[in-house]
C-alpha cells in the first residue's frame, strides 16, 4: 500500500509518495485552469515509478492554494450578503482606520462583495441574545426573488450577534435554500465563524462563500477522476489550522483551506521536533523571496484565528480581508535568497522586502539580474559554491556578484571590502529573521532563547548558526528531506478540527451548567466530523479558553479540560498573567473571551526511513568572510551522504542538493538517527 | 574610513531600536484597558540616549504623542537630574504641560544602566481611562476640574513602588483597578526595553549610545534635508474656522520654507476658551509637525534630528498654546485641525500635490447612563478623508488621527446601547476628480428604555464642511440631531430622553480637482453603489443619460 500527498502551488505541484521502503517525490508544474489535471499526472507518475496502480493507495492528502488564488485574483462566485438592516456597509467600512500612518496613497482592498450585492433584511438579535425582531417569511421570498434577478450563485448570510443567537440568521438561511435551490450556494455567518466583531465575521463568511462554488466542483472533479482511475482509499485535505479534513467538510468550508501548503511545511516541523525529542521549536523556513516563522511546543504548531488573506496594499499587515478560521500562526517576513539589498534614502542598508524572484533572479543567475540579492551575498562571501547550486539546476556565474555589490552597496556605503559588503548584507539579513522571531515571541508570551531553532527552506542552513547566536538559542535542527516539507508534512498532519465559541462573559456570571453542556454539544459536533475519518477510539479533543481582564485587550489561551471548575479558571489565569507581566491586578473581573473545542486523530509516529552509507568523508575546504573578525575562516566541507554519526566542531560546513549548512566556529555537529543534523552550541 | 563591524552594526542597532519601540507600543496597546484607547493606539514608546536626545519611537495611531514625548524627558529630567537617579528608578507625571496634553496621558521614563551609568532612557506613555474630575467632557472652566495632576516624581524608587503615589491616582479614579493596570504595564514596558536595549548593547560590546546617536541624527537630519528641498522656499499663509465651543475658531499658520527646515508661527490665531478645547503648544506643535512630515518626509523615522527640522511656535495664551490653567481635556479637537491648516500652506508652496481637507478632529461619542442604570460608552463616529492627487479620499476613516472604531457588536455588549443602523451617507464626499470620503450616518438608542446623556464636546465641524482642492467642492458639514427635535449646535452636554434616538451624521471629506474631469465609469459606480445621488450626477458632475448607458 502507498500513501500519497499532492500539494498544488502556483508554479509546481509536489507529488509524494510514502510506502514501507521510503517515501519519493516527484514535481510536475500545476494546470492552473484545471489544477485536477496536474495531480492526476503526478500521481499517475509517481505510482509507475514504484510500479503500483491507484487501487494500491491507501490514503490521499492534499493541499492547495487554489482557493487562496481565487481570493488574490478574484476569481470567486458572485456573491451577495444579506445582514441586518442599517449594516449592509459594514463589510466596506472595515476597521474604518488607516494602516499605514504616514503613508498618504494607502488603498483598502475591494469587498468581495459589491454595495449593490449587500442587501439587507429587517431582523435583529441583542447583545444578550433576545430576539428583538424576527424576520418574515414575505420579506425572505422578496429578497430570494432580488437574489434570483441579481443572479447569484453564492449568498452569505450575516446578521448582528449571530454568535450569541444564530436563530434569525440560520432561518433565513435555510429558506433561501429552499427557494433559491441547489444552483446557488448559502453560508451562514455563526456557522463559518461563531465570534463576536461584525466586520471580521461577515468577512469570513463572504469569503467562504466567494469560493464555495469553485473549490466544490474542484473537489468533486478531483473525486471522480481518482474514482475513475480505480481510488478506493480515503481522500483528505489539509486545512490551515495543522490537521487534516474530509472532502465533505471541505466543500463545505473551504476558506479552512487557505493556508494548507504552509500548514504542512509546519507539520513537517512539527514531525520532525517531535523525533528529534525537541519539546521547544522554533520553525524558520527561508525561501527565495520571503521567510516564514512558526512557534511549536510539545510537537504542536502555534495557531490562531485572526488571519489575513489577500493584502491589497504593498503586502501591508491590515490591507487584507481578515479570515476568522483556526491557521497555523506564521508570520512571514520579506527576506529570502532572491531579497533586495540595497542604500535608502536616508544612507541606510536595507535588505527586502523587494525580491528578485527566480526571475530574473540574484545577479548571479546570470539572467539579467541587476540588482544585489542575499543570495549574491552568500555567494561573494564564500557561503556557498558556484557548482552544484540548487541540485545543480541553476549554474551561478561567480563575477556577477561581487559586481552587483560594490556597485550598490559597498562604494555607497563606503566600504573598503566587498566582502565585508556582502557579510554586512547577510548580517541585516540575519538580523531583520531574528528580530521578526524575538518579536514574535514576545506577543506570545514566549521566551525565544529556551526553544530549539529547527530550519527548511534553501536559506534556513545557511542563516541558522548566526540567528541562533542573536537569538541566544544553543541548538539547532536541520531536518531531512526539508525540500518538499509541505507535501511530506501532510502525510504527517492527524485528521483534526476545531471550532470556537463566543462567551465575553466574566468568570462569575458564567452558568456552570450550561456552558458545559455548550462545550460538550461543541466537543460532539467537532468529534462528528473528525469520526468521517478516523475510529471513535483514535480521536482525542482538547478545550481552550480564551480569557483577560474584563477591559483589556489582551487574551491568554489556557488549556482547560471540558469540566469548568471556576476557581481553577481564575488561578490558572492569574499565574499565568503575572508570568507574562510580572504582577497581576485584584478588583478586575477576569472574563472567558471565547472557548475553542478540537478533536484530533491519535496516531503512531511514523519514522521516516533513511539512507544509511557507509561511504567515508570526502572533504574539501572553502574561505569564507567572517565579519567580526574582518578575515577569512577556514570551512572543512562534508557532503552530508556521507556524513557518519560522529561528533563534528565548527567551522565546518555541510553541502547537500539544496541547501548548504554552516556549522559555525563555537557550534558542533551531529546526524541523529533519523538522519537530521543537530547542531549544539558549545559551552562557553 | 569606517570598519565594516561598525557600519553594519549601526544599521542593525537603528533599526533594534525602532522595533524595540514598537513592540513596547505593541505591549502597551494589548494592556490598555478601555476599548477605544486600544483602537486609538493612545499611547507610545520611545528610547533616549543618555544626554536625552530620543533616537527612536514608535508609531501608533495617535500622531499627539511624538514630539510631546521628546520634549517631556528633558522636562521631567530637568526636575529630577540624573545624577540622582540610581538603578530601577522611574519618574512619572500626567502634567498636561509637560506630558501629552491632558491629564489623561501618564508619561513614565526609566533610565537604563549599564556598569554603573546611565547610558539612555525608556520612555512610554499611555492613556489612563479615568482619573477623577469631570471625566470624558469639554465643560470644565479650567484644569484643576479635569482631574487630579501628578507633578514630576519617583514611580519606582529602587524596588520599591510608590504605593503613596499609586493611592492617590486610584482614589481619584472612577476605575482604580484598571487605572493602576494601565500605570504599572507602562512601568513594566519601560523593563523590558531596558533590558532589551541592554541586551542588545551586549551583542555589538558597546559601552554607550554615543556612536549610534551620531549615526542617527546625521543620517536623518540630512534626509530630512534633502526631503524639504522638495518644497519652495518661501512663506506661506492659511487660515481656518472651526465651530469653536459655542462660538466660531480661528486658526491660523504663517509658514515658512527656508533651507531644510520649516518654522511655523500660529500668532494671530483665536484666543484660549474658557472650556476644554484648549490645546497646549506641545501637543499643537506634534499633530501640526505630522501634518507636514505625512506629506514630506514619510520614510524619515521619528527622532530628535527629525523633529528639530520642523519648529511650531505661538505666543502664550491661544487656543493652539493655552497656559495653565486653562481646561484642556478634549485638545484634539483643535489639535486635529492643525495639519489641514499645514497642509494648506503647503498646497500654495506645491500646488496639485496636497490631498484635501479631511473631517477633522475625531468625533468621540461619550454617551453614560442618565436614568437607573449607570454606564458610559465611549466610540468614535468617523468621518470621510480628504481625496488625493489621482485617488479618492477614503470613506470613514480618520485623518489626522489613526483611530478606528469600535466593532457594534462590542459596543452593544460593553453598555445597553443599540445601533440602529451605521451606513455611508450619500453625496457627503466633496465632488471632484477624485471624490471625498463618504461620511456617515449612525443611530443610536438606549437598549433599557431609560434617558442617556451625551457629551457633544468633539462634533467638530458642523457649520462648514472640510474644503476642496483644485477645483474640487467641499465635503458636507456634519450634522447631529436627536429624534425629539433637539437640533446639537455647541459642545455641551445633551439629554437623549428615553425612546428617542441620536441621529449623527460625520463630515464628508473634500474633494480633489473639477468634478467633471472625473472618470465617468467612476461616476457611474458610485451612482450605481449609491454613493451619490441621481441629482449630484446630473447638476454636479454633469453626468448624461447617455453616458450612464454607455459606462455600464
Amino acid at each position: 500500500m502507498v500513501r500519497i500527498a499532492i500539494d498544488i502551488g502556483g508554479t509546481f505541484t509536489d507529488v509524494v509518495s510514502e510506502t514501507l521502503n521510503g517515501i519519493s517525490s516527484i514535481k510536475v508544474l500545476t494546470t492552473s485552469k484545471a489544477p485536477a489535471v496536474g495531480a492526476m499526472e503526478g500521481v499517475s507518475r509517481i505510482l509507475q515509478d514504484l510500479s503500483l496502480t491507484y487501487q494500491d493507495i491507501s490514503t490521499i492528502v492534499h493541499g492547495t492554494t487554489l482557493a487562496t488564488n481565487a481570493l488574490i485574483e478574484r476569481r470567486g462566485a458572485k456573491t451577495a450578503l444579506v445582514t441586518t438592516r442599517g449594516f449592509r456597509d459594514v463589510l466596506e467600512m472595515r476597521y474604518e482606520k488607516r494602516f499605514e500612518q504616514y503613508a498618504l496613497d494607502i488603498e483598502m482592498p475591494e469587498p468581495l462583495v459589491p454595495r449593490p450585492l449587500r442587501l439587507e433584511i429587517n431582523e435583529r438579535v441583542l447583545a444578550d441574545g433576545s430576539i428583538s425582531q424576527s424576520p418574515k417569511d414575505k420579506d425572505i421570498e422578496d429578497l430570494a426573488q432580488q437574489l434570483r434577478s441579481l443572479k447569484v450563485e453564492a449568498v452569505a448570510v450575516g446578521f448582528l450577534h449571530s454568535y450569541r443567537n444564530p436563530a434569525n440568521e440560520i432561518y433565513v438561511a435555510e429558506q433561501l435554500r429552499t427557494l433559491l435551490g441547489d444552483e446557488v450556494t448559502v453560508c451562514q455567518s455563526a456557522e463559518v465563524a461563531c465570534e463576536i466583531r461584525e466586520y471580521e465575521r461577515f468577512s469570513t463568511v463572504c469569503a467562504n462563500a466567494y469560493v464555495r462554488p469553485l473549490m466544490s466542483r474542484y473537489l468533486a472533479q478531483l473525486q471522480s477522476q481518482l474514482e475513475a482511475q480505480g481510488f478506493e482509499g480515503s481522500l483528505l485535505m489539509m486545512l490551515s489550522g495543522g490537521g487534516l479534513t474530509t472532502i465533505d467538510q471541505s466543500m463545505r468550508f473551504p476558506i479552512r483551506l487557505v493556508e494548507s501548503g504552509p500548514a504542512g511545511g509546519v507539520a513537517l516541523a512539527a514531525h520532525v521536533a517531535r523525533e528529534v525529542g525537541s519539546s521547544k521549536t522554533l520553525s524558520l523556513d527561508i525561501g527565495g523571496t520571503t521567510a516564514k516563522i512558526c512557534f511549536i511546543e510539545n510537537g504542536l504548531p502555534q495557531t490562531t484565528r485572526h488571519f489575513e488573506v489577500a493584502r491589497a496594499w504593498r503586502d501591508v499587515k491590515g490591507s487584507g480581508l481578515p479570515i476568522r478560521v483556526p491557521t497555523v500562526e506564521l508570520v512571514e517576513i520579506g527576506a529570502g535568497g532572491g531579497s533586495i539589498a540595497k542604500i535608502d534614502t536616508l544612507g541606510r542598508l536595507k535588505v527586502g522586502p523587494q525580491s528578485a524572484g527566480s526571475d530574473p533572479g540574484p545577479a548571479a543567475y546570470g539572467r539579467g539580474g541587476d540588482e544585489a540579492t542575499i543570495t549574491d551575498a552568500h555567494l561573494t562571501v564564500g557561503n556557498i559554491a558556484a557548482s552544484g547550486f540548487a541540485g545543480g539546476m541553476i549554474e551561478l556565474t561567480p563575477a556577477k556578484a561581487p559586481a552587483v555589490i560594490w556597485r550598490h552597496i559597498q562604494e555607497p556605503m563606503g566600504m573598503e571590502d566587498v566582502k565585508a559588503a556582502a557579510a554586512g548584507i547577510v548580517e541585516l539579513a540575519d538580523e531583520t529573521m531574528a528580530n521578526a522571531a524575538r518579536v514574535h515571541g514576545i506577543e506570545l508570551g514566549l521566551d525565544v532563547a529556551s526553544f530549539d531553532l529547527l530550519v527548511s527552506g534553501g536559506g534556513g542552513a545557511l542563516h541558522a548558526a548566526r540567528i541562533a547566536e542573536k537569538l541566544g538559542i544553543r541548538r539547532i535542527i536541520v531536518p531531512l528531506n526539508a525540500g518538499v516539507g509541505s507535501a511530506v508534512g501532510f502525510l504527517r498532519s492527524p485528521v483534526a478540527f476545531e471550532s470556537a465559541i463566543s462567551i465575553t462573559q466574566t468568570i462569575n456570571a458564567i452558568d456552570v451548567s450550561s456552558l458545559t453542556k455548550r462545550i460538550a454539544e461543541q466537543t460532539n459536533y467537532v468529534r462528528k466530523i473528525v469520526e468521517e475519518a478516523v475510529p471513535e477510539d483514535r480521536i482525542e479533543t482538547s478545550v481552550k479558553a480564551d480569557m483577560r481582564y474584563q477591559g483589556q485587550g489582551l487574551e491568554l489561551t489556557l488549556d482547560i479540560d471540558g469540566k469548568i471548575e471556576l476557581k481553577d479558571l481564575e488561578t490558572t489565569f492569574l499565574r499565568h498573567y503575572e508570568a507574562q507581566f510580572g504582577f497581576h491586578l485584584n478588583g478586575i473581573p477576569i472574563e472567558v473571551v471565547s472557548i475553542s473545542v478540537s478533536a484530533r486523530e491519535l496516531r503512531e509516529e511514523e519514522r521516516s526511513a533513511v539512507v544509511q552509507t557507509t561511504k567515508s568523508f570526502s572533504s574539501a575546504n572553502r574561505d569564507i568572510y567572517d565579519l567580526k573578525l574582518q578575515d577569512h575562516i577556514d570551512y572543512e566541507v562534508f557532503e552530508r551522504s556521507s556524513l557518519s554519526g560522529a561528533l563534528l566542531g565548527g567551522p565546518v560546513a555541510i553541502s547537500e542538493d539544496q541547501t548548504t549548512t554552516l556549522v559555525r566556529p563555537g557550534w558542533s555537529m551531529k546526524k541523529s538517527n533519523d538522519g537530521h543534523l543537530v547542531l549544539d552550541r558549545n559551552a562557553l | 574610513m569606517t570598519k565594516p563591524l561598525d557600519i553594519v552594526a549601526q544599521n542593525v542597532l537603528w533599526n533594534r531600536l525602532i522595533s524595540v519601540c514598537e513592540e513596547q507600543a505593541n505591549a502597551l496597546m494589548r494592556a490598555a484597558f478601555g476599548a477605544i484607547v486600544r483602537e486609538a493606539g493612545d499611547l507610545s514608546a520611545g528610547v533616549f540616549d543618555a544626554s536625552g536626545m530620543m533616537l527612536a519611537q514608535a508609531v501608533t495611531g495617535t500622531p499627539g504623542h511624538v514630539n510631546t514625548m521628546a520634549a517631556s524627558v528633558n522636562a521631567m529630567l530637568k526636575i529630577v537630574p540624573p545624577e540622582q537617579l540610581k538603578p530601577g528608578d522611574a519618574l512619572v507625571t500626567n502634567d498636561p504641560w509637560l506630558g501629552a496634553g491632558h491629564v489623561f496621558d501618564f508619561v513614565v521614563v526609566t533610565p537604563a544602566f549599564l556598569n554603573g551609568k546611565i547610558i539612555g532612557y525608556l520612555a512610554s506613555t499611555s492613556h489612563i481611562v479615568d482619573v477623577g474630575g469631570r471625566g470624558w467632557s469639554a465643560e470644565s472652566a479650567s484644569v484643576f476640574e479635569e482631574g487630579v495632576t501628578i507633578p514630576v516624581m519617583h514611580l519606582r524608587r529602587g524596588k520599591q513602588l510608590n504605593e503613596d503615589l499609586l493611592g492617590i491616582v486610584t482614589t481619584n479614579s472612577r476605575v482604580p483597578h484598571e487605572a493602576r493596570g494601565d500605570i504599572l504595564s507602562l512601568l513594566t514596558c519601560n523593563d523590558t526595553g531596558v533590558s532589551r536595549l541592554i541586551h542588545l548593547m551586549d551583542e555589538y560590546e558597546l559601552r554607550d549610545l554615543k556612536e549610534v546617536a551620531s549615526f542617527i541624527f546625521g543620517r536623518s537630519a540630512a534626509g530630512t534635508k534633502s526631503a524639504l528641498a522638495r518644497a519652495p522656499k518661501g512663506t506661506y499663509e492659511n487660515c481656518i474656522q472651526l465651530d469653536g465651543y459655542d462660538k466660531p475658531i480661528e486658526l491660523r499658520a504663517k509658514m515658512t520654507i527656508a533651507d531644510g527646515r520649516i518654522d511655523v508661527d500660529l500668532s494671530g490665531s483665536s484666543k484660549a476658551v474658557n472650556r476644554g478645547i484648549n490645546c497646549p503648544l506641545n501637543y499643537s506643535a506634534a499633530y501640526a509637525a505630522f501634518g507636514i512630515r505625512a506629506l514630506l518626509t514619510p520614510e524619515v523615522p521619528n527622532n530628535q534630528a527629525s523633529l528639530d527640522a520642523i519648529t511650531i511656535t505661538a505666543p502664550p495664551g491661544l487656543v493652539v498654546s493655552a497656559e495653565r490653567p486653562s481646561p484642556v481635556s478634549a485638545r484634539h479637537v483643535i489639535g486635529q485641525a492643525l495639519p489641514d491648516l499645514m497642509l494648506g500652506c503647503l498646497e500654495q508652496a506645491l500646488p496639485g500635490e496636497v490631498l484635501a481637507e479631511s473631517s477633522g478632529a475625531l468625533w468621540t461619542m461619550s454617551i453614560s447612563g442618565a436614568g437607573q442604570t449607570p454606564f458610559t460608552s465611549l466610540n468614535v463616529a468617523l468621518g470621510g478623508m480628504g481625496a488625493r492627487p489621482e485617488l479618492d479620499g477614503i470613506s470613514t476613516t480618520a485623518f489626522p488621527s489613526g483611530v478606528g472604531a469600535v466593532s457594534v457588536e462590542v459596543s452593544e455588549t460593553a453598555a445597553p446601547l443599540i445601533y440602529h443602523s451605521k451606513r455611508f451617507a450619500p453625496d457627503t464626499g466633496g465632488a471632484g476628480k477624485y471624490r471625498g470620503g463618504l461620511a456617515q450616518r449612525i443611530e443610536i438608542g438606549s437598549a433599557i428604555d431609560e434617558d442617556m446623556s451625551l457629551s457633544a464636546a468633539a462634533f467638530e465641524r458642523l457649520t462648514s464642511g472640510p474644503s476642496g482642492r483644485q477645483g474640487g467642492k467641499n465635503g458636507a458639514a456634519g450634522k447631529v440631531t436627536i429624534t425629539d427635535g433637539t437640533e446639537i449646535n455647541d459642545k455641551g452636554l445633551y439629554k437623549i430622553p428615553a425612546g428617542e434616538r441620536l441621529v449623527l451624521q460625520t463630515p464628508g471629506g473634500g474633494g480633489f480637482g473639477d468634478p467633471l474631469q472625473r472618470d465617468r465609469k467612476a461616476v457611474a459606480r458610485d451612482l450605481s453603489h449609491g454613493l451619490i445621488t441621481e441629482k449630484v450626477a446630473q447638476t454636479v458632475y454633469q453626468m448624461t443619460k447617455i453616458q450612464t448607458e454607455e459606462t455600464q
